[in-house]
């Protein structure tokens, strides 16, 4: 449907079949045709209620519901194949732990290569090439498709993470919605964030951290008309996923205190370790991923296969907790029942496990490790600062959850989300500086190390030119005061003779000045145009009068320079002023100065 | 022509109706129905799995308190924790998982499960119970205690009452473990006001003795022999708090039953023998005649004397003290006047001589170890009298 009347014919068509049916209303019965709600007619009402904005916003409750219970399904789905692949027990058996990952990488591959082809890789950058690329477009196939191979994927073992996964199937109901109901081509667009919202939120069970993180990595802007739809989707994918697995957060967080502001510089060596942990993560999957994609096609068959003969051979030496999303054993690091030997140990597995899974092309999102990294190596950091220093406060639970947001700010480059996510997982507000000081940590070293943050890799890797939200975020912005210039000749006054602003402006060897206009306000006028007003006798009448009623609009030296644009090429000297003070001149801009600007800028 | 017009008529309706369906009221109305129907499959199939994790937590988890009772704690910790995959949060699997782990010796692991399980019901008696006792290991006696005490005051899930009755007389005989005796005598007095059963009593009077609270110790005995009149250990703990309090007719008396229900009670034997000897040589006690007190104490001057003289001899000289040069000078000069005639014309020499008696005792004592046989009598029998 096109309320925008995009597609004409159809709306056309829809327009007299609904004209026909009040019509045959009103034949049959005129003092129902003759009814108005609130002075209007049942039509215009509908037409007004269902606008496209609002019509958007009630879309995206039914998207955020679709999601829900899509995700709902998918970690039924996860669940169910971990159970009939890897068993029932805590324990596993050597041989399912060797052959569930094996095998299922490659059914997984076959899958992949033949039938969903779309469903590999990265869904935060799939959203976004729907939204930059292609119209808000992702097939629905690739929904299934990530849905049937991520759930064995993940279920037998490989490790990846549901979160990923739930965001692109979400982004796919959205699309698809979106589609039927022939939204135009702007919100078409928007619509697949929404999606991804609503399944990152369902995933998580933290719609802030979903939308923030929707905002911040996929959309890249804040804006008022996809906020609302965002939060909307996202509160109602969560409303419906508490509804059917509890609302119960993914981890049991102990309490979390910090006793002395000096123990931030604790949390800080967390950082620092968390930072170089992330460099060597992401510095790792960009190195493999394109050598693995290189190799010939057969070997594409084996791929994951492999990948997952190594994990099922590291649970096998004795680290099962590297299987799947791992969040069980996030929840037993946070609890304090690891060693923090046995937790470093973890977090490097971890780092290599996930690694081969993700280069092998599996299925499945890197969220879940990424927290996974995060807990292991914040524990284990924790613990052996306890060693040198017994009398710190923090509990192994508390330097767990602070490397989950340090992994999570360093790999995924999401500073905002992450310090979010934790304060919305641990529901603790006094955890806030330490997340802050360790987040910043790992990020500035994360950002100084590997320059192009991993989303951006993956895309670059897969051919695709999608604009970094992280470059956006840290894009110098050219103001007004970049490109103005001061006035270089006399400001003339609307009460002046026309003979004394002649006299001013010949004394000055500019050709246009700007004129003060009374009340408020400013004009301009040329020296020759003032010249020939003179010639013709009304030397004597006031400049204000022989002016044209169309005012100089005027603008202020922070706004951004595009700004300027919309008026320098209407006007040749367009003043600027002071925003404490409207007539107080700061400056002037002409369309010269604003594309010398540009250009300077292009070439630095 | 009428076949054609019902074929255009029939694709009219067709194409009115796809665009009726197309009109947002009607698309919304569609959503709803579809999620409507979507929503009731999910929610069948949400019934089906979290009936199988409940089933499969079940299975686990009987598992493993099979495993558990036969001290299998390897097996029942694997099946805990199994259980524990399908029901992170369930109270018992984690309780139980705790018992198991703490049976492997794995007490730290134990212990963090035990404080989630703590901070999600402070008030679970089995839960504070085990924190207690996980926390008197690692020797943090102000935990310990205040463990022990929330599971005093717990919510117990069955036999609320004497769980907290046992939970007391276990902080009691931890008390009494580091030395807190102060503490422990005000357990025991707690405790005995909620007793019932003879055998609690008795045990609440072991726990007196060892805390030596004898009084109290005393009237719990007694109170467990109103029940259970026969009772050797009642009647031999009884005795041997009234010998503690210098009440020796009621020892004797206490004893003596003790005895002659339990003769193989040696303890009881050789302190109703002493409990018989102290009555038998105090001078000072009533209903005895002149002759008789005054052989008494040529007795006990002559037992002090044997006393003083083996405390001296070469191998204790060492440990003697300068003080018993004195008191052998003392005994040898006062030696020619206590004899039975002198006595009975001088019965102030009576205490002369037993406060030297008593003196010796005490020195000897202090410097060669606690007396027996007679020489304990003297010595009890001057604590008996002092201050007199």
């Amino acid at each position: 449907m096109d309320l925008n009347s995009q597609d004409g014919v159809t709306d056309v068509v829809a327009n007299n079949v609904v004209n026909g049916a009040m019509n045959s209303v009103t034949n049959n019965d005129q003092s129902v045709a003759g009814r108005t709600i609130y002075g209007r007619s049942p039509k215009a009402l509908l037409k007004s209620v269902f606008r496209e904005e609002r019509f958007f916003l009630i879309l995206s409750v039914f998207i955020g519901i679709y999601s829900g219970l899509a995700v709902v399904c998918f970690r039924f789905a996860i669940d169910w194949c971990r159970l009939y692949l890897l068993g029932t027990g805590a324990v596993l058996s050597p041989t399912r732990l060797l052959l569930a990952p094996t095998l299922t990488g490659l059914v997984i591959a076959v899958l992949v290569i033949h039938v969903f082809p779309l469903a590999r890789g990265s869904g935060v950058n799939q959203t976004k090439a729907a939204l930059y690329i292609y119209n808000g477009y992702i097939p629905f196939r690739t929904a299934i498709g990530k849905f049937i191979t991520a759930a064995l994927a993940i279920g037998s073992g490989h490790s990846l993470g549901p979160e990923d996964p739930s965001l692109q199937i979400g982004a796919c109901i959205a699309s698809m919605m979106g589609r039927q109901m022939r939204l135009s081509r702007d919100r078409m667009r928007l619509i697949a964030p929404v999606g991804a919202a609503a399944g990152l939120a369902a995933a998580f069970n933290a719609p802030i951290s979903a939308v923030l993180f929707v905002i911040e990595e996929v959309i890249g802007r804040w804006t008022a008309g996809i906020l609302g739809s965002v939060v909307l989707s996202a509160v109602s994918s969560v409303v419906v996923m508490r509804l059917f697995l509890g609302s119960e957060s993914l981890f049991r967080i102990p309490a979390v205190q910090l006793e002395r502001p000096s123990e931030l510089i604790a949390y800080s060596i967390l950082g620092i370790v968390g930072g170089l942990a992330s460099v060597v993560f992401s510095m790792g999957i960009a190195t493999f991923r394109p050598k693995f994609k290189a190799l010939p096609l057969w070997t594409q068959y084996l791929q994951p296969a492999m990948a997952g003969l190594l994990i099922g051979i590291i649970a096998w030496l004795g680290a099962p907790q590297v299987m799947g999303a791992g969040y069980e054993a996030m929840d037993e690091a946070m609890h304090g029942r690891f060693t923090w030997q046995f937790l470093g140990v973890l977090a490097g597995l971890k780092i290599v496990a996930t690694l081969f899974s993700f280069v092998s092309g599996t299925p499945g999102g890197m969220f879940a490790p990424t927290l996974f990294i995060g807990a292991m190596l914040g524990a284990a950091v924790g613990g052996a600062e306890h060693v040198v220093l017994p009398h710190l406060s923090g509990s192994a639970g508390t330097y767990a959850l602070v490397g989950m947001g340090v992994l999570f700010a360093g790999f995924l480059r999401a500073p905002m989300t992450s310090v979010f996510m934790v304060l919305e997982v641990s529901g603790n507000y006094s955890i806030i500086l330490p997340v802050i000081v360790a987040n910043t940590i790992a990020y500035v070293i994360s950002r100084g190390l590997q320059p192009i943050a991993i989303f951006d890799v993956l895309t670059r890797q897969d051919g695709l030119e999608l604009p970094s939200t992280e470059e956006q975020r840290e894009e110098g912005i050219l103001h007004i005061e970049d490109a103005m210039r001061a006035v270089d000749g006399p400001v003339l006054d609307a009460q002046q003779t026309l003979q004394q602003a002649l006299q001013a402006a010949q004394a000055s060897t500019a050709e246009e000045f700007l004129v003060r206009l009374s009340s408020s306000g400013w004009n301009s006028v040329t020296k020759q145009q003032l010249r020939a007003l003179v010639d013709q006798g009304k030397g004597g009448t006031s400049l204000g009068s022989q002016l044209p009623v169309m005012q100089i609009p005027s603008l202020h030296p922070d706004q951004p320079l595009e700004m300027a644009l919309r008026y320098v090429d209407r006007w040749p000297l367009v003043p600027v002023v002071s925003r404490a003070n409207v007539r107080q001149l700061e400056g002037v801009i002409t369309q010269r100065d604003v594309l010398e600007r540009y250009r300077e800028y292009g070439e630095s | 022509m009428p076949a054609a017009q019902e074929n255009r008529t029939g694709v009219a309706k067709r194409l009115d109706l796809r665009l009726y369906i197309k009109q947002p009221p009607v698309m919304l109305a569609l959503l709803a129905v579809l999620g409507v129907i979507f929503f009731l499959a999910v929610a069948g199939l949400s019934r089906a799995y979290h009936a199988q994790r409940e089933a499969l937590g079940n299975r686990w988890f009987s598992r493993g308190v099979v495993d558990l009772n036969a001290r299998r704690y390897d097996s029942a910790m694997t099946e805990f924790r199994s259980a524990l995959l399908y029901s992170r949060d369930n109270y018992d699997y984690q309780l139980n998982l705790a018992e198991a782990l703490i049976g492997l010796g794995r007490t730290a692991e134990a212990y963090s499960y035990l404080v989630n399980l703590w901070e999600e019901e402070p008030e679970n008696g089995v839960v504070n119970l085990e924190l207690a006792r996980m926390a008197a290991q690692r020797g943090q006696t102000e935990q310990a205690q205040r463990y022990y005490h929330n599971a005093i005051y717990a919510v117990w899930p069955s036999d609320q009452e004497e769980k907290r009755r046992e939970t007391r007389l276990e902080l009691i005989e931890y008390l009494l473990s580091i030395n807190a005796t102060a503490q422990a005598q005000a357990e025991s007095i707690a405790l005995q006001e909620n007793l019932g059963e003879p055998a609690q009593q008795r045990r609440v009077g072991d726990l007196f003795l060892r805390a030596q609270d004898y009084e109290h110790a005393l009237a719990a005995y007694r109170l467990s022999l109103k029940y259970e009149r026969r009772n050797a250990a009642a009647l031999a703990g009884a005795g041997w708090a009234a010998f503690q309090l210098g009440r020796y007719p009621l020892a004797e008396r206490y004893l003596q039953a003790a005895v002659s229900f339990n003769p193989d009670d040696t303890q009881s034997t050789e302190r109703l023998k002493t409990t018989q000897l102290v009555l038998h040589m105090d001078p000072f006690r009533r209903q005895i005649s002149v002759d008789e007190r005054n052989k008494i104490v040529v007795d006990a001057f002559a037992t002090a004397g044997k006393r003083l003289s083996s405390c001296a001899r070469p191998k204790a000289a060492a440990a003697s003290t300068s003080a018993q040069p004195r008191l052998a000078d003392e005994w040898a000069k006062m030696k020619p006047r206590i004899t039975e005639q002198q006595l009975r014309r001088n019965p102030d020499l009576v205490e002369q001589a037993m406060d030297l008696v008593f003196e010796i005792e005490r020195q000897t004592s202090a410097t060669c170890g606690t007396p027996t046989g007679e020489d304990l009598a003297l010595l009890l029998i001057s604590k008996l009298h002092e201050g007199n």
